[in-house]
Parts: structure tokens; sequence; C-alpha cells
């Protein structure tokens, strides 16, 4: 039975500003897995991961959620793709008129009515401290660091625990110990067979969690393939992208919190090794 | 030369179109608004509390400024003004029908009109706007509907204030030249007064603040990327706000007086 991809791109273009942000973009990414895209400034990775994530409209082509094309959704199963889904921007992008508290709690609000004030109020504290943010969740975003309102971007998208995660270069520009974090937290989505769609311009998180990579240059796919086949990439031009990326290893994240289930739960297994071969699935 | 100004033409066109466009979408998020519960009533709570309560203070000095003045000029004039009737026909002219209307959206425009565009604005640059669609609000039904309902509902109510405390200087200035008790002033006032001059002054009001919201709200969403668009936004919203009441009341007087 044909697996049906959790995201597929066909032959997407979009324009900003009046030139081409992508050209002819075709890309599917299955269920579990992750995939990676990886493009120097301006080559349309964000843009890219915005239309995937049904953010921006192509203006031609189709983008489809579980073989179902977004643009011909009804209203519920938009909402559920929603639901499903959650989007950390590269700066944050919290509604800076709001607490900390709102925006966190803004998606359990649309898509968890029925959840009492108690539950919403768990579920914010759950989220925050999974991020490692302890603070006051009253103030507005415009006290935090720039690193802080990131980890709080973090939580919101992670508030529903969604089965799909769109990330646009989530530990860019974040100190050691936070940089860390986010990386825990996207070894334990992965490891809980959650879908990531990702930006990133490390090539270490790319060797420790992609799946599929995707290097993309000027608004178009230069290479895409398997991580261990993007590691024999000899195309120069895929190269210069995603640079000479290296074989698998194993490492050895500090798991110290799990989004799984009770969000407190620690979990035992604090080894990691991401294996050689097949679909990066299978972890020890 | 004639090529490009049949392309300016088609823009214009185009972009008249998506104009109605979004105020038909507008109106209908905003009938939603009403008819249910949703998130956005903070929103439209927050914006009848700025556009229409902390605008009170301006309307109430410029409509009793206006009320005087106008008592002030008419005795000035040879004819016995003050103990006229003309007095009040004019009042409710001048007041009600006429610049009570448009002055309130001149102010909501100064006050507002800005308000609106650059904050939508600015929040198109920090990407706060794709934030909400990402986690499925909609920016027309969560963002544009509650400002686009708030910005009615004060320009009526500044309206009634208007009148109020137009009506209230003249009668001020009035007690100056001659002894008329409140009641015979008021009286006299709302003999002049037909229920079509408050239907039309009520009218104008939901033409101009659908005006002046859906065109602040429609500058803010036109923000593409840079922080420099958002002064812009809120220039071509005052702008546009401007000449489009001034292009309505134009239509509307002509429809009323020579129609």
């Amino acid at each position: 039975m044909e697996i049906c991809p959790i995201i597929e791109l066909r032959d997407v273009c979009a324009r900003r500003d009046g030139f081409e942000a992508l050209v002819e973009v075709s890309l599917s990414s299955a269920e579990g897995e992750a995939t990676f895209v990886m493009g120097g400034a301006g080559s349309g990775k964000s843009f890219l991961l915005k239309t995937a994530a049904g953010v921006i409209l192509p203006s031609e082509g189709e983008v489809l959620y579980k073989g179902k094309p977004m643009s011909r959704m009804s209203g519920r199963e938009e909402a559920a793709f929603r639901r499903d889904s959650g989007f950390v921007f590269q700066d944050a992008a919290l509604w800076a008129n709001q607490s900390l508290f709102e925006n966190i709690a803004l998606p359990a609000r649309m898509h968890k009515g029925e959840w009492r004030k108690a539950e919403l109020e768990r579920a914010v504290r759950r989220a925050a401290e999974a991020v490692g943010y302890s603070d006051d969740l009253g103030v507005r975003p415009a006290e935090l660091s720039s690193g802080e309102r990131r980890l709080i971007g973090l939580a919101r998208a992670l508030v529903l625990d969604p089965q799909l995660v769109f990330m646009d270069d989530p530990a860019a520009n974040l100190d050691e110990a936070a940089a860390e974090r986010v990386l825990d937290l996207i070894g334990d989505l992965k490891k809980r067979g959650r879908s990531i769609i990702a930006v990133s311009s490390s090539s270490d998180c790319v060797a420790r969690f992609a799946d599929r990579v995707v290097a993309l240059k000027d608004g178009r796919i230069a290479a895409a393939g398997s991580y261990d086949e993007a590691v024999e990439w000899s195309d120069p031009a895929a190269l210069s992208i995603t640079g000479r990326l290296k074989g698998r290893r194993a490492v050895q994240p500090a798991w110290a919190a799990s989004l799984a289930g009770d969000w407190a739960r620690t979990l035992a297994d604090d080894s990691f090794v991401v294996p050689e071969e097949g679909d990066g699935k299978d972890e020890t | 030369m004639i090529s490009s100004l049949g392309r300016a033409a088609l823009r214009s066109l185009d972009e008249l179109l998506y104009g109605l466009g979004f105020f038909v979408r507008v109106v209908v998020e905003s009938f939603r608004l009403v008819a249910r519960r949703r998130v956005g009533r903070r929103v439209l709570v927050l914006q009848i509390l700025f556009t229409g309560i902390e605008a009170l203070a301006i309307i109430a000095i410029m409509a009793v400024a206006i009320g005087a003045a106008i008592i002030g000029i008419g005795h000035s004039l040879p004819v016995d003004f003050v103990k006229s009737q003309l007095m009040y026909t004019i009042l409710i002219i001048v007041i009600a029908k006429e610049l009570g209307p448009l002055l309130t959206a001149f102010i909501i425009i100064a006050r507002s009109g800005t308000a609106i565009a650059t904050e939508l604005g600015g929040m198109v640059v920090s990407h706060e706007i794709e934030a909400y669609v990402a986690v499925g609000v909609d920016p027309i039904s969560y963002l544009a509907a509650p400002r686009f309902l708030g910005v009615l509902v004060s320009m009526i109510s500044l309206y009634v204030y208007f009148n109020v405390f137009g009506l209230l200087g003249s009668f001020a200035v009035v007690r100056l030249f001659m002894d008329i008790g409140v009641g015979e002033y008021f009286r006299s006032l709302f003999a002049a007064l037909a229920p079509g001059d408050l239907f039309l002054g009520l009218a104008k009001c939901l033409v101009y603040g659908s005006i002046v919201s859906v065109a602040s709200l429609h500058r803010g969403f036109s923000v593409e990327r840079a922080i420099t668009e958002v002064p812009v936004a809120g220039i071509k919203a005052v702008s546009s706000s401007f000449m489009l009441c001034i292009l309505a009341e134009v239509v509307m007087v002509a429809v009323q007086y020579l129609g």
C-alpha cells in the first residue's frame, strides 16, 4: 500500500515582491520523517517552509496535507490541520500586545475550546517548562531577550503536542544552553514519531536529526534525498549549499525532559544513536 | 503614453475590485463576530475604548467651539439671527446633518485610521499576522472585523456626543445675546429637527465609518516586509480615507439636495 506523505508540494511556484521566490518546487515528507531544508541567504527556504505550512499561498502548484490539497480544504479540515501542526518562526513572531501566557495559550483557546481554565493553564505551564522557561508568564514579549522569545515561540508551537512541526532555523542565534535544549526537544519530537519539516543552517543539527535533506538555491531545489544520500553528494552546486555533511554518528543529547504524554516525564533512556542505515526512525 | 495610462487604469480597477472584495469579507466576518462568541471580542472592546472613549474630549471641545462659532457668526449678520427660527435650522443642518458626521470622521481618521494602519503594518513586518494564520486564527475575523465594528460603533457614539456638545455650546453662546430658557431653546431646536435629519446623519456615520476602517485595514495589511513601509501605510490610510469620505459626502449631498 502506498504511504501518503504528510506534506507534499507539487510544482509550487511563489512570487515575492515581483520575483520568483520558489520555482517549480516539488517535495514530499513522510509521516514521522524529519525533512531539513538547507540553503543560503535569500534562497527561499523560509518561504518554502511557510508555503508548506499553508501560511503563504503559492501562486502556482499545490500543497497537500495527507493527500488533500490545502486550497480545497473545508473549514473543519483546515482547523484540524492547524490543530495538528505547529510552526516555529525564526524571529519568534510573538504577539507583542499579549502576555507570554496568552501567546502560548491562543492555539489551545482556538482548538481546545472544551478545555477548562485549569487544563489550559497546566498545558501552558508544561509547554513553557519544556522549553526551559520558568519565569513570569504575565509579562509581554518586549521584556524578554531574543533567545527567550524564541523559546516562547517554540512553546507556543508545541502547546498542543502537534503531529507535525514546522521549524524555521530553531536553534540559530541561541546561547549554548538554550540551543541544546531546543535540540533536545527536536530529538524528543523525533523519538515520539512526530513529523518535522525544518529549515536549518546548522549542518550539526541536520546531521543529528535529518531523515531527508533538501538543498535549495534561488528558489529551486538543487538536490534532495535521504540524509545518507546527501552525505554522498558530490555535485558542487549541492555541496556549496550543504557543505560536506558528516556520516551518522552517535550523539548524546541531554534528554532532560520529555513532551510525551505527561510533559514532566523524564526519559529513562538518555542515549540516542542515529542509525547508519534506514529511514532514521529506529532509535536505540 | 496611452498604454501606460491604460495600465494605470487597469491597476486602479484591480485595486478597486480587491478593495470591494476585502470590504465584503470584512462585513461578512463582522456579522459572524456579532452572531457568535468569538475571540475577537476583546479586540472589539479595546477598539471602542480607543476610538470612541478616548476621543471624547477632543470631540466635545470641537463641537462646543463649532456650535458657539455658528451663533457668533450668525449674530454678526444684519438679520436678527439669534431670535429667528433660522438659527435652529442652520444649527441642525450644520451640526446634525453635515459637519457633525464629517468632522467626527476626520477625528477618527486622524486618531484611529493611522493607529489601525500602522499597528497592522507593524504586525505584518514582525510576522505576527503569519503567526495567527499558522495557529488557525483568521486575521480578517480576529483583527479586521472587531476593528471595523469598533470604528462603526465609535463613529455613531461620537456623532451623538458631537450633536449634544455642539447644541449645548451654541446654547451657551445664545444665552449671552438673549434671555432664553433651556426648555424653550431645545423645544425650538427639536421643532426644526426632522427625523430624516438624524437618519441621514446616522447613515453618513455608517458610510464614513466603513470607509475609514476598511481603508485603514487595507493599507495596514498591504505592508509587505520593511518597517519603513509602516509609516507610509499610515499616511496612505489617512489620505485615502479623507479623499473617499469627501467624495462620499459630495455624492450624498448631491443625492440629498439635487435628487
